[in-house]
């Protein structure tokens, strides 16, 4: 596989522009190298513990434990330094021009392995994936595709392999979507019945569900609408996966200020998933938004959790920026959210926290146009998890086709639910070369001091350098390789 | 009486454009002090006359009397006819002026008609002005307001005229006409309009008076399809003439890129004066439309035109990426117009390879804050199974038993177990990325252990039963409620 992989870019690189017309490709390989490190599940006897007044019992190396569990008290230890090296190479090709016009084939797929002997990081199996590839007809009022693809809309990435029909109504604004075919798992091109789904060893359905929707659309010079219905259903039972329904709207009040929301109602829980609605208005040098929110995850009903009852928050968020001075561009947000009533009671504990907040403040100054300052405060506190990180950078842009950068910062993170106050500090640099329209060359590399605070032995330090290449060719034909028009005689 | 007046009109234009014709240098030869000596004019203005002939005179023609004894020899050189884009001719103008003065062919001209103020003496001459050949022509008193039909009268195109110098050409007053607002626009008062005004002509004279194709093509890319153009011949100097394209009117409304594509008309002719398909390129990366391969290419043979440089939208200002979501559902094709597909995959499809991007950097650390109560929706790019809880495994993080079973890795809180119910629902996506079904059956369970019950608000038993017993199945057997 690693072979397959180093060919491909190998070839890519070397392979030159060809002049014929009607198609796009357009590779992309990346290297990264990261490490990580978790923590290690360890018990000793509860006889060997000592008891350290004030800090309960630890171990000998002075881990802390928990000895609710019987003869044995267990504790984390700081687990192994795990390093990772993923390659990836990106195929993305377009055809068209095939003799049929308004016909195009569209190919988009994926070749990764971990470089490492154990192949630890996440997403590297399978090796191969075929993100989309589908034949398309489009003219000017119908469109059809079929083959693997992607729905985009308010309810989400949706893969499937099988057919889409859009038509666009006439004159009436109006555009009607239908789709269908067999699903793929959220967010990945893998079925759901792929083992790369289950790590965990959990349950997971035997057959891929079957996906339909429909969208229907209306555009019009001030006004988008549009509404979704989407359902998935277990062909082995016939039960439903999922079914939603979904409306979007973007309304351009004026010419500078835009009102948009939407919903989704899950049919098959009965109650209503994530929502919001925001006003924009758009300045010369300034720009505002308010926005309301309410979050609810979705679960598929393959699994248990949408019978645990998640409930919402809901948030009122705002932000702007302005330009005092050309140049400089000054942006902040706050956001302010808390949870519905989860209903629990537990006579004994005290309640979490259930609402938070979150904010940041940046400002970018493009001192001329070679170099570019930006700096940025981030605070987030809420149930859960809290952070806190200033950062900054500096970019060089000497020519068009050549970007330096240089970025630094740090980070507080304390969590609520565990011991693990984290400290991370980094620098960093990055170059991005554009050696030709056809060629692009992306690097950095970063150090990383990451510390755990924790008030016994179970803190621990991840130091590191990280380094990523990437490496993104384009070839085929474009618009502006077509025949010249013809010179009047 | 009448052709009396005409003749008087038009004998000071012949004799005064023969003298701006002969423009070169001041005329030194004093016409007053000789009146007594020359009874004609064309005894020396022969040209003036006779077709052929030149229209002053040699100097050898002085030495008569200015032979260094009578008088004092003179050094005189005929003046050289200076360059101009005027097709004024001696003859044309003295056949006219006799006939409308009622004259023979024979007769003298009546140069005084032109060259001579109103009750001046004998060879109290003057140069014609440019005035006399308006209120002749019948054009009006402002030289650039004449009518198109009146241009060609007394001027030839400009490339026709190839000793006319750049700099001449460069100084080249504007006419009235082109500082009317709207000139530059596309109207009745356009300079289009205006250009192709002209009956049968395909371009307008007035045009091709000052200006040539090359001075078209500078700013009309379409220039070679484009028949007034086309009417013009070439000619490199009309470039010194400086012009600036200048965007309409419409194109400054802020909301104008997003809403271009409705205004392009059916091939996209409303654009292709000044734009080629670079300009959509520069943008659209969709495979050419119609209305973009109805644009002419750039190349050889075409000006620049617009040139346009790709930037984001209004909407695409401040936090859009966490933003962009409702926008691109709401209007989704006016996306795909400047973005690939392959774009929205990177995040909604991230490579595991690819170091970062939409987060920021030191994320790793930073996302227990962000995923708990999720500024964006992790699942919306993230696979939960694939990418954390993989993840999770590797870093040892996952459950390995029930909560309470072994360990706590949630030491931060006393009794978490007891009272994770309110973490669970708060932010049950961040729970199963660590923990699977099987644990939390442990004690929600109806068919065995604690038999806690999970439901909590807005749960409709009824309803998940209808859609698929089979989740009812997990905890209750067969003894669904």
């Amino acid at each position: 596989m690693r072979r397959l992989l180093l060919g491909l870019g190998l070839t890519a690189m070397a392979a030159a522009p060809l002049g014929a017309q009607g198609y796009r490709l357009r590779l992309d390989t990346r290297y990264e190298s990261v490490s990580f490190r978790g923590v290690d599940i360890d018990s000793v006897p509860a006889a060997s513990v000592v008891n350290t007044s004030g800090a309960g019992p630890t171990t000998a190396d002075g881990f802390a434990v928990d000895c609710s569990g019987g003869n044995y008290c267990y504790f984390f230890r700081p687990g192994a330094r795990q390093h990772g090296q993923p390659l990836s190479t990106h195929a993305d090709l377009t055809l068209w021009g095939l003799g049929v016009p308004g016909l195009t084939i569209r190919a988009s797929g994926r070749a990764i392995t971990d470089l490492t002997a154990n192949s630890v990081w996440a997403g590297t199996e399978p090796h191969l994936l075929l993100m989309e590839g589908y034949a398309e007809y489009a003219v000017p009022r119908v469109l059809a595709r079929a083959g693997r693809q992607i729905v985009t809309g308010r309810l989400g990435y949706q893969g499937f392999d099988g057919g889409l029909a859009a038509v666009k109504l006439g004159r009436t604004g109006l555009d009607v979507t239908a789709y269908g075919g067999w699903g793929l798992g959220r967010a990945t091109a893998l079925p759901v019945t792929s083992p790369a789904l289950n790590p965990l060893d959990d349950f997971q359905p035997r057959d891929r569900q079957l996906v339909a929707g429909a969208d229907l659309a209306f555009r019009h010079r001030w006004v988008d609408l549009r509404g979704e219905y989407r359902r998935e259903v277990d062909p082995s039972v016939h039960y439903f996966v999922s079914e939603r329904a979904a409306a979007t709207a973007d309304v351009h009040v004026a010419p500078r200020l835009r009102v948009s929301g939407g919903a989704e109602y899950d049919l098959a829980a009965g109650w209503w998933g994530s929502a919001e609605a925001s006003i924009n208005y758009i300045g010369q040098k300034f720009y505002l938004s308010a926005e309301g929110k309410r979050y609810r995850p979705f679960f598929d009903l393959w699994t248990i959790w949408g019978a645990f009852s998640p409930v919402p928050y809901r948030s009122v968020r705002g932000s702007g920026g302005f330009e005092p001075v050309t140049g400089l561009w000054i942006r902040g947000q706050a956001e302010r959210y808390w949870f519905d009533n989860a209903e629990v009671s537990s006579p004994l504990v005290t309640r979490f926290e259930d609402r938070g907040w979150r904010g940041g403040l940046t400002a970018v100054a493009t001192v001329d146009p070679q170099w570019t300052l930006e700096g940025g405060y981030r605070v987030e506190f809420g149930p859960g998890a809290s952070s806190r990180s200033l950062d900054g950078g500096v970019t060089f842009r000497p020519s068009e086709r050549l970007s330096l950068a240089a970025h630094g910062g740090s980070l507080d993170r304390p969590l609520e639910f565990r011991f693990s106050d984290a400290k991370v500090s980094w620098v960093s640099g990055s170059a991005n070369v554009r050696v030709s329209d056809r060629l692009r060359l992306v690097s950095d590399a970063g150090w990383y001091g990451d510390k755990r605070r924790r008030p016994d032995a179970a803190g621990f330090d991840l130091n590191q350098v990280r380094v990523s290449t990437r490496v993104v060719m384009s070839f085929g034909s474009n618009a502006d390789r077509l025949p010249p028009a013809r010179r009047a005689p | 009486m009448r052709s009396m007046r005409v003749a008087a009109l038009v004998w000071p234009m012949l004799l005064g454009g023969s003298l701006a014709l002969a423009q070169a240098g001041p005329d030194r030869f004093d016409h007053p002090k000789h009146a007594t000596m020359f009874p004609r004019c064309e005894t020396c203005h022969v040209g003036a006359a006779s077709e052929g002939a030149p229209l002053f005179p040699e100097v050898t023609s002085c030495a008569a009397c200015h032979d260094g004894t009578i008088k004092p020899v003179v050094r005189w050189t005929p003046p050289v006819g200076r360059a101009s884009n005027l097709k004024f001719g001696h003859g044309r103008h003295r056949e006219v002026a006799r006939a409308a003065a009622g004259r023979g062919r024979g007769d003298p001209p009546v140069c005084s008609n032109c060259h001579q103020p109103d009750g001046a003496g004998w060879m109290q001459t003057r140069r014609a002005v440019i005035g006399q050949c308006l209120s002749c022509h019948k054009t009006g008193p402002d030289h650039f307001a004449v009518a198109d039909t009146a241009c060609a009268t007394c001027h030839v195109p400009l490339a026709q005229v190839e000793s006319l110098s750049r700099e001449r050409i460069k100084a080249f007053p504007a006419p009235a006409a082109h500082r009317v607002p709207g000139f530059m626009a596309i109207g009745p008062s356009g300079h289009g309009t205006m250009a192709r005004s002209v009956g049968q002509r395909a371009v307008a004279a007035s045009c091709a008076t000052c200006h040539a194709r090359d001075f078209c093509a500078n700013c009309h890319v379409n220039a070679p399809e484009t028949p007034t153009i086309q009417a013009l011949d070439p000619d490199p100097r009309s470039l010194v003439l400086e012009t600036k394209l200048v965007a309409p009117r419409n194109h400054r409304n802020p909301e104008f890129l997003q809403g271009h594509g409705a205004s392009t008309g059916r091939n996209g002719e409303r654009c292709a004066t000044c734009h080629t398909r670079q300009s959509c390129t520069a943008c659209h990366i969709a495979p050419p439309g119609k209305a973009i391969q109805a644009l002419a290419a750039a190349g050889p043979g075409r000006g620049l035109g617009a040139q346009i440089t790709r930037k984001k939208p209004l909407s695409h200002i401040g936090d859009f990426g966490n933003q962009h979501a409702r926008l691109a559902v709401a209007e989704a094709r006016s996306c795909s117009t400047c973005h690939a597909r392959t774009e929205c995959l990177q995040c909604h499809r991230p490579d595991p390879a690819a170091a970062g991007g939409y987060h920021p950097a030191a994320f790793l650390t930073r996302h227990p804050a962000s995923a708990y109560a999720r500024e964006s929706s992790c699942s919306d790019c993230h696979n939960p199974q694939q990418f954390c809880a993989t993840c999770h495994q590797q870093a040892g993080v996952v459950t390995t038993a029930p909560l309470g079973g072994r360990g706590n890795y949630h030491d931060g809180k006393q009794s978490f177990l007891l009272g994770h119910g309110q973490a669970a629902r708060q932010s049950l996506e961040s729970c199963v990325s660590c923990h699977v079904e099987r644990d939390c059956l442990k004690c929600h369970a109806s068919t065995g252990g604690r038999r806690f019950n999970p439901h909590g608000p807005g749960f409709d038993a009824a309803r998940l039963k209808r859609k698929n017993p089979q989740m009812c199945l997990a905890c209750h057997g067969y003894n669904i409620p």
